[in-house]
C-alpha cells in the first residue's frame, strides 16, 4: 500500500505543471500546485507514520488532505481515503478482491457527500471506471498488478473522455459549452493516481 | 497579461497577509489557532458566534469583516481555494460562546463540501452549530435552482444582520431566521473588464478582448457566459439593474439596499458614476434606495469590473443593517 502511495506521489510530483494547465482552461490553474502541496504533505505523513497499521494510515492519508487547504481538492480526496480506511481488514496481505471492496468505499464515501454523477466532468468520471475495472479483475481472480494496470487505463480513458462533457459541478459548470474540448483536471489528477499506484507495484517487483 | 505584485515567495502569499493584517488591526483582530483570524477581544458569553470560510486573494473579503458586530472567527483557504474542515471545526469550538454558532458559507463547490464535512463532524462531536449558504448570484444559475447559484458580495449583508442580531442576544434560531430571510432577499450580478492574474501560478486567469466585457463573471475570474462589446455605464447599469430587479421581483414603494462592489481594478469614480443610473432607473420605477455601500468588500486581485447587489429590506433588516459594527473594513457607528 505503501508503495502504492509513493506511486502516486511520484506521478503528481512529475506531471503537476500538467494539471495546472488544464485547470487554467476551465478553472483558476492552481489545481497542480494543490496536488503537489497535498502529495508532499502525504509524503512527510508516510515517513514518520506506522506503516504496519493499514486502516490508520489511509485514515491519516485522508485526514491530510483534508487539511490541504485546496478547495474541493482536499474534502474529495480526504473522504476517497477514509472511506477506503473503513474496509475493515484484519488480513496483513490484501487480495484483489479487498482491494477492490476497499476502493468501492472509497468512492461510496465520495458519492455521499456529492450529487455528481458519471458525464458531470468531475474526477468521479475517472474513478468510477477505475474501480469498476477493479471489480471486474477481482471476479476475474487477477493478480493485484494486473488489476491496477486494468484500474490506470480505465481511470485514463475516463479523464479522456471528460473533454467532451459539460461540467455539471465546478467552476467548469460556469462555463458552459466553453468547457467543451478539455480534460477535467481533477479526473486527470485521479487518473495518475491509478497510474502512480500500478508502478508503485511495479517497482516491486522489479 | 504580466503579473506586477508587490508579493516575495508565492509559497507565503497567504500566511504573510494574514500577519500583516493582524499586525495592522490589532485592537479588533488577531491570529489563533491554525491561522484563524479572530477578534481581538472576544465576544460575551452567551450569545451566538458567528463563522465563516472562505479562499484567500479576494481581501478585504472575508477576514476583513471579523469583529464586534459581526464575525468572531474566519477561517481562510489558501488562494482562491477553500481551506479544509479540520480548521473550520476549530473555528467552531473558537467561536462558540455557549449559545451555538451560526456558520455561513458562500455556496462554491470547495466550500459548501468542506462546509458539509465540517457539519458532519461537529454534530458527531454534538456541537451547537447551523449552517446558511448565501447563494444570490443570479448568472450562474435560473431561479428555481438556487442551490446552483454562488454566492457573493451578499456575504456582507448577511454577516451584518447575523452579527447584530447576535449582539443583541437573540438565540441560534432567531439569528438563523433572520439571516435566511436576508439571504431569500437578495440578489448580486457582477460584470468583468479585464483578467487578474493568480498570485501563486502568476497566469492570466481568463481572457476577454480589448473592447470586450463579460456580464457574469466567476468570482475568480473563470469566464461566465453573457461576453458583449463594451458598454456605457449608463447602459451597463441599467442592463445590470432591470435583470436584478426582475428576478428579485422588487415592486413599486419597495426599500432597497444596494452595494457596489470593486473587483480590485474599477475606480470609484467609476461607481459613482454606475449608481448615479442605477438611482434613477430605480426611481423612474418609483423604488426607493434606502442605504448604499460602494467599495472594495470582496475583490479577485486586480480584475476590473464589479458587482451589483440589490436586497429589499424591511424594518427589522434595515435595524440590523444600521446597528453598530467595528471591523477593520466596514465600521456603523
Amino acid at each position: 500500500m505503501v508503495q502504492m502511495i509513493r506511486g502516486a506521489i511520484d506521478q503528481v510530483k512529475n506531471r503537476h505543471k500538467l494539471l495546472s494547465e488544464l485547470d487554467s482552461a476551465v478553472g483558476d490553474g492552481d489545481h497542480g500546485t494543490t496536488m503537489l502541496r497535498a502529495m508532499k504533505n502525504v509524503e512527510k505523513l508516510i515517513g514518520e507514520i506506522n506503516k504496519d497499521d493499514l486502516k490508520n494510515l489511509l485514515h491519516s492519508v485522508g485526514w491530510t488532505f483534508l487539511g490541504v487547504d485546496g478547495g474541493a481538492t482536499g474534502p474529495l480526496l480526504g473522504v476517497l481515503f477514509m472511506g477506503m480506511s473503513e474496509y475493515f481488514v484484519e488480513k496483513q496481505t490484501l487480495d484483489c478482491k479487498d482491494l477492490a471492496a476497499m476502493f468501492e468505499q472509497g468512492l461510496a464515501a465520495i458519492q455521499k457527500q456529492t450529487k455528481a454523477k458519471k458525464g458531470d466532468k468531475t474526477m468521479l468520471d475517472a474513478l468510477i471506471p477505475a474501480v469498476e475495472a477493479l471489480n471486474r479483475a477481482s471476479s476475474q481472480k487477477k493478480t493485484i498488478l494486473e488489476a491496477l494496470h486494468g484500474a490506470a487505463e480505465a481511470a485514463e480513458t475516463g479523464a479522456i473522455s471528460t473533454k467532451n462533457m459539460k461540467a455539471g459541478f465546478g467552476r467548469a459548470k460556469n462555463l458552459g459549452d466553453r468547457a467543451l474540448g478539455c480534460q477535467d483536471p481533477g479526473a486527470k489528477s485521479i487518473s495518475l493516481i491509478f497510474e502512480g499506484f500500478y508502478q508503485g507495484i511495479q517497482s516491486i517487483g522489479t | 497579461m504580466v503579473m506586477k505584485k508587490f508579493i516575495n515567495n508565492p509559497e507565503n502569499v497567504v500566511s504573510e497577509l494574514l500577519e500583516g493584517y493582524v499586525l495592522a488591526y490589532p485592537n479588533k483582530v488577531k491570529l489563533a489557532g491554525d491561522n484563524l483570524v479572530v477578534r481581538a477581544v472576544p465576544k460575551a458569553w452567551g450569545k451566538v458566534g458567528i463563522v465563516t470560510l472562505g479562499g484567500s486573494g479576494h481581501e478585504p473579503g472575508l477576514s476583513g469583516f471579523v469583529g464586534e458586530g459581526m464575525l468572531d472567527v474566519s477561517v481562510p483557504g489558501e488562494i482562491f481555494a477553500a481551506p479544509g474542515p479540520p480548521r473550520c471545526l476549530e473555528a467552531i469550538k473558537i467561536a462558540d460562546r455557549g449559545a451555538g454558532v451560526l456558520f455561513i458559507v458562500l455556496n462554491h463547490a470547495g466550500d459548501v463540501l468542506t462546509a458539509n464535512l465540517t457539519m458532519q463532524m461537529a454534530q458527531k462531536e454534538g456541537l451547537n452549530v447551523k449552517m446558511i449558504l448565501t447563494h444570490e448570484d443570479i448568472s450562474s444559475g435560473p431561479r428555481e435552482k438556487p442551490e446552483e447559484r454562488r454566492g457573493l458580495v451578499g456575504f456582507l449583508p448577511v454577516y451584518k444582520v447575523s452579527g447584530a442580531a447576535a449582539e443583541q442576544g437573540l438565540t441560534l434560531e432567531e439569528v438563523l431566521k433572520i439571516a435566511d430571510r436576508m439571504e431569500r432577499n437578495m440578489r448580486t450580478l457582477a460584470v468583468a473588464v479585464k483578467t487578474a492574474t493568480h498570485p501563486s501560478t502568476g497566469e492570466a486567469i481568463f481572457t476577454l478582448g480589448d473592447d470586450e466585457m463579460e456580464i457574469g463573471m466567476g468570482q475568480h475570474g473563470e469566464a461566465g457566459t453573457g461576453r458583449m462589446k463594451l458598454k456605457t455605464a449608463n447602459e451597463t447599469a441599467e442592463i445590470m439593474l432591470q435583470q436584478l430587479l426582475e428576478d428579485l421581483e422588487v415592486k413599486e414603494g419597495e426599500e432597497l439596499l444596494v452595494i457596489l462592489n470593486g473587483a480590485g481594478a474599477t475606480t470609484l469614480m467609476e461607481l459613482f458614476i454606475i449608481f448615479r443610473h442605477m438611482y434613477q432607473v430605480a426611481a423612474g420605477k418609483k423604488i426607493k434606495i434606502v442605504k448604499s455601500l460602494i467599495g472594495e468588500y470582496i475583490t479577485t486581485q486586480e480584475q476590473a469590473g464589479f458587482q451589483m447587489f440589490i436586497a429589499r429590506m424591511d424594518r427589522e433588516l434595515l435595524r440590523l443593517w444600521d446597528a453598530p459594527c467595528d471591523t477593520p473594513y466596514l465600521v456603523v457607528r
